[in-house]
């Protein structure tokens, strides 16, 4: 189809591989947009006055009803019809739907008419204190409890699952992996059909035997001991990857009369960064979302994480929505950063083709 | 994983007679390494498993005696419009977003494998809405899909086009929920790049050497390469679209006030399995609601164990006959 | 050289992780601690929290005067309640946004009954709106208090009325009259889109238990022993309710309303003027509504129009809302009953309703000269204080009903549905459910 370089000259060449380019540019960018744009909303309605929020016409920017000084107080400025010409006045009152009116140049000139005839003067005006706000929200007179409370909580539950994951995991996928034992693989098979169990089924049963068997109601134990005996992705994931290394290399160990403990730490954990560093992201933001987890077992607003915390903003019919935004941005920031500087490693250490490293 | 089978294979007689004392220790060792997940397994799967299955041929009471009624509980689904309406709802979104949302992640994927310059600035970008909260997405997706206001509607618009009323036709709820999906798929689209990173490029640069198109370097070597990627995705998928609820609860739950915080609003149109069977749980029909996740268990089971079988057909996996 | 250095380097690495990893779960075992020689633990959970360090201010009152310590939980979702309440734990009282579940809740024996314990802690039941006191009890047991609660009335928007032609001081007074009314209320422009509406019946918080009241029926006979879905008062209400949608096109209604913005902003349809008349509760006058987001908006606030023929139904209002109740597993139930008693106070049943602009449960409580300050509210307390104000009989399985009726109400308003068949279908499906209730 193609008559790839047999006659271009290298102007040519570069010329195509600049239009390439350029088109990957574009069509990366243009899809790009669809999911920057709802998060870029989301980071400036963090910034957002309530009234502000849902505004229409839609606006990115944060704007707010401009307001002038006039003898040491300040007014909202509007723009007012008077004698077929829209001035600038500030508004000093409404009522009953009746507004009255004052020119900041000139202070005497009072004008009252209908409010519905006026229209606000808005200006851009970003509302720092939304991310005050929102820390200050979780604060519970009488209790120690802010919103570092539950950023501390959340990083105690996802460090120790993390590591209650990786301590587990790592042997387990070691034994479906390069030991053989018989009935090896069907077991695999059950590992991974627990996957498919829906959460439903299981919810109250383990409630029960974590709250009234064990009592270990409003902890994080029925958080971060489930962590420590294996789950079925992670183990998936960990297997995967163990696969791609040289059984040879292993077997060379074996012949030296190395232990597979020893062949486990010392020789496949070292080469395993890349999954490890995968699994400790997946893990980490497993742990840091999980709200039904929290939900069910904490009771003490001292103990909880911040995926519950998030609730402080909703009411029965209302919610603090830039407040909530505010924290929102603060919640996954961590995330980013992390996921900016680990995004190679992480990306090497998934192995589903079953490719021989 | 078919294709790694390693184990020794025991011929079934010899299976009944006792293992070499090779084999046994061999068994030993692995039960031992897998030995965490047993226990767990046990623990948290296998006791709320039984326990659950026990309770479906129940009226199930928390405070007071539960009674056993046999198959009642089967029965009544049968009959139970709203049940059928769910099951339909979510087969639905089975059919169709499972496999549009892996399509995307593998194209959204090749697009972030370009030798683009600031690729891993745009790597971030298209992560980036799978890590927000769902109460924070869902009201960003309400305000795009705003009727007359929205920005989608706003967008079609200036192509000419009268969008729908996402949120009130129960024609276009599913088609919104989905597309809200899509936002959040950045963690498919990590797994497939990583296996497109996997590809060999020797395989790749021969096939340029051989006046092979990029289109069709992709189509002939990458998706074939990571065909057990799709497999995985798709079963992954399976599993979580057929307990599809945490975005559709939350959705309903943020839309106060409209009518779309009612049950399965607009008209049962968004009611899914997993919503209709936590609305049973709230109204404590606790064995109605366990006979419905069993139900729906050996539903997921059944098409996991179809998607593996039809995919020896067309998975590759490079290990393959050796 | 190099590999010493690695060496040292790895297990410094080590000894941080290991310093790192024992102080962490000395932490989550710090976490696990609490009680002691601390003084006793009250739990007080609510599933509404508009604003949870205001509540724990409220109940830290409560704390201080009694030497215990209170601890609220706001708000809190309903897998957390269930969960909690068929478990060792459950909370010493629970505070619910309505009482929809508490007959199922006694059924299933969860619920405290409340009679004794309100008589021996001097809880002044008299006190208690009737209507709002009957809501809490079930097969002639009280298992719920109410705390605060909720009516509905019609707000109109003066503005819009003024452009209309229309009186700005008269709103409709039948529901006939309200057609009417929303008829000159209604824009549509030369291609026929809407601009304005005059009135949509289901763009409310809650509606149909109002309506139906107001036709002199409930889906509920006064017992709940029967369900009355069947009736013509039930098809009457909804065929009212669909004329709104299908004078102008239900799809274009429709559409209409769903670009109007949410029900908390500035762009909900009343506050933004795009929709000239609703029905809505007594929240929406106060701060986190109208006199938060659109406090200039110039509008009024009255009884929701009855029926032409049924002058005598005029002020019908039902009233719902907030309940307390103790959980049948706490195990100081004394303890419990104390703080609920303390809770029902009038003064602290003021405190609490002012700031939540929630109508109060306790008669001397609303003579409270806050709940005035805003006249507007002062119109839904008269309105819950109205011999015509009602209240609605729950049975184990309203919420299976609401969630039928709701269906119904979507088919018949943005389908054209006819309401009669649906109606037959729904009740028998449900007049089963409840004879199998009342059977046990």
């Amino acid at each position: 189809m193609s008559a790839a370089g047999v006659t271009h000259t290298k102007h040519r060449i570069s010329w195509r591989k600049f239009l390439s380019r350029t088109l990957g540019h574009v069509i990366v960018f243009s899809v790009g947009l669809f999911f920057l744009i709802p998060t870029l909303w989301m980071s400036f309605t963090a910034f957002k006055s309530r009234t502000d929020v849902f505004r229409f016409p839609p606006t990115l920017l944060p704007y707010d009803v401009k307001e002038v000084t006039i003898n040491g107080e300040r007014y909202p400025l509007y723009r007012v019809p008077i004698d077929g010409q829209m001035r600038e006045f500030a508004r000093l009152k409404v009522e009953e739907g009746n507004g009255t009116y004052v020119n900041p140049q000139s202070p005497d000139e009072v004008v009252e008419m209908r409010a519905r005839l006026t229209e606000p003067v808005i200006a851009i005006k970003f509302h720092w204190n939304n991310f005050s706000d929102a820390m200050n929200r979780s604060t519970r007179p009488g209790l120690t409890v802010n919103f570092w409370t539950y950023l501390k909580n959340s990083t105690i539950v996802a460090a120790l699952t993390i590591f209650g994951t990786l301590v587990s995991c790592v042997p387990v996928a070691y034994g479906f992996s390069h030991i053989e034992w018989p009935g090896r693989d069907a077991v695999f098979v059950l590992v991974l059909s627990t996957m498919m169990l829906p959460f439903q089924v299981t919810m109250i049963p383990l409630y029960l035997f974590f709250t009234s068997t064990l009592g270990w109601g409003d902890t994080f134990l029925p958080l971060v001991v489930p962590s420590l005996f294996a789950s079925p992705f992670e183990i998936f994931l960990l297997r995967q990857f163990f696969l791609t290394i040289p059984k040879d290399l292993i077997d060379a160990a074996r012949v030296d009369g190395a232990s597979d403990l020893r062949i486990l730490l010392q020789l496949i954990v070292p080469l395993s960064k890349p999954i490890l560093t995968a699994i400790t992201i997946f893990t980490f933001l497993w742990a840091w979302n999980d709200f039904l987890g929290p939900l069910l077992y904490l009771n003490n607003p001292e103990h909880f994480t911040l995926a519950i915390g998030l609730q402080d903003f909703q009411g029965q019919r209302n919610t603090a929505w830039n407040q909530l935004m505010a924290a929102s941005v603060v919640f996954t920031a961590p995330i980013i950063l992390a996921f900016f500087f680990a995004q190679r490693t992480f990306i090497e250490g998934i192995k589903l083709t079953g490719t021989k490293g | 994983m078919e294709a790694r089978r390693m184990v020794t294979p025991v011929p079934r007689a010899a299976r009944r007679r006792r293992w070499s004392p090779q084999v046994r220790r061999s068994f030993i060792k692995g039960i031992l390494f897998i030995s965490p997940w047993i226990l767990g397994f046990l623990f948290f799967n296998l006791y709320p498993m039984t326990k659950s299955f026990a309770m479906s041929f129940a009226e199930w009471h928390l405070r007071i005696p539960s009674e056993w009624i046999g198959l009642a509980n089967y029965a009544n689904l049968l009959h139970d419009r709203r049940f059928w309406t769910s099951l339909y709802n979510t087969v639905y979104m089975v059919l169709f977003a499972v496999p549009l949302t892996v399509f995307s992640a593998f194209v959204f994927a090749v697009l972030l494998n370009l030798k683009l310059r600031g690729r891993s600035v745009y790597r971030v970008i298209y992560y980036l809405p799978s890590i927000v909260p769902v109460v924070a997405s869902s009201m960003l997706w309400m305000w795009i899909f705003n009727t007359n206001n929205g920005i989608l509607n706003v967008f079609l618009g200036y192509l000419g086009i009268k969008g729908p009323s996402w949120l009130t036709d129960p024609a276009w709820s599913k088609p919104a929920l989905i597309l809200m999906g899509l936002w959040g798929i950045g963690n498919t689209v990590i797994i497939y790049l990583s296996g497109i990173q996997d590809v060999p490029v020797s395989l790749l640069e021969a096939a340029e050497i051989d006046g092979a198109t990029w289109l069709q370097r992709l189509w002939h070597i990458t998706v074939p390469m990571v065909s057990s990627i799709t497999l995985f995705n798709l079963i992954i998928g399976v599993i979580d679209m057929f307990q599809y609820f945490t975005q559709a609860y939350i959705f309903a739950a943020v839309q106060a006030g409209t009518t779309a915080q009612q049950l399965g609003s607009p008209l049962d149109s968004t009611l899914f399995y997993s919503v209709y069977l936590y609305n049973r749980f709230q109204t404590l029909k606790l064995g109605y609601a366990a006979a419905m996740a069993w139900i729906l268990f050996v539903i997921i089971l059944i098409c996991s164990l179809l998607l593996l079988r039809a995919s020896k057909r067309w998975t590759y996996y490079e290990s393959e006959g050796t | 050289m190099k590999e010493d250095f690695q060496m040292s380097k790895r297990h410094w690495r080590s000894v941080v992780a290991l310093v790192v990893l024992v102080s962490l779960f000395a932490a989550c075992k710090g976490g696990t601690g609490g009680a002691g020689a601390e003084p006793e633990l009250l739990r007080v959970w609510i599933t509404w929290g508009d604003n949870p360090a205001q509540l724990q201010e409220l109940f830290n009152r409560y704390a201080e005067a009694n030497n215990v310590k209170v601890e609220i939980n706001s708000p809190v979702e309903d897998d957390k309640v269930i969960t909690a309440l068929s478990g060792t734990e459950p909370p010493d009282v629970l505070v619910l946004g309505g009482p929809d579940n508490v007959a199922s809740w006694v059924n299933e024996g969860l619920v405290a009954p409340l009679d004794e314990l309100a008589a021996e802690y001097n809880i002044d039941l008299n006190d208690m709106y009737p209507a709002m006191l009957a809501q809490g009890r079930y097969q002639g047991k009280l298992y719920a208090l109410p705390w605060g609660s909720d009516t509905y009335g019609l707000y109109w928007n003066k503005d819009l009325f003024e452009q209309a032609g229309l009186d700005t001081e008269k709103p409709p007074e039948t529901m006939e009259e309200l057609l009417d009314y929303a008829d000159q209320l209604t824009k549509v422009d030369e291609n026929g889109q809407i601009t304005q509406l005059g009135f949509v019946p289901d763009f409310s918080w809650g509606h149909m238990e109002q309506y139906i009241k107001l036709y002199g029926s409930f889906w509920f006979n006064d017992d709940g022993t029967k369900v009355q879905l069947d009736t013509p008062e039930m098809a009457a209400a909804l065929r009212w309710e669909q004329q709104f949608y299908s004078r102008y096109g239900a799809d274009e209604v429709l559409r209409f309303v769903s670009s109007t913005g949410e029900y908390d902003s500035a762009q909900h349809g009343f506050m933004a003027g795009k929709i000239a008349m609703m029905v809505d509760g007594e929240w929406m006058v106060g701060d986190n509504f109208i006199n938060g987001l659109a406090p200039d908006l110039w509008y009024g606030v009255g009884p929701i129009p009855y029926p032409a023929g049924h002058p005598e139904r005029k002020d019908t209002n039902v009233v719902g809302g907030t309940v307390a109740l103790i959980p049948s597993g706490v195990e100081n139930k004394d303890a419990a009953a104390k703080l609920l008693a303390w809770m029902m106070t009038p003064e602290i049943v003021a405190d609490e309703m002012v700031v939540n602009f929630n109508l109060p449960s306790s008669k001397k409580a609303s003579e409270d000269q806050r709940f005035y300050q805003n006249e507007k509210f002062g119109v839904f307390i008269d309105l819950a204080s109205s011999p015509n104000a009602t209240f609605q009989v729950f049975t184990p399985v309203s919420s299976d009903l609401l969630d039928e009726l709701e269906l119904i109400e979507q088919q018949v308003l943005h389908q054209g549905a006819d309401p009669g068949p649906l109606l037959q279908a729904a009740q028998a499906k449900l007049q089963p459910m409840v004879d199998e209730v009342v059977g046990k």
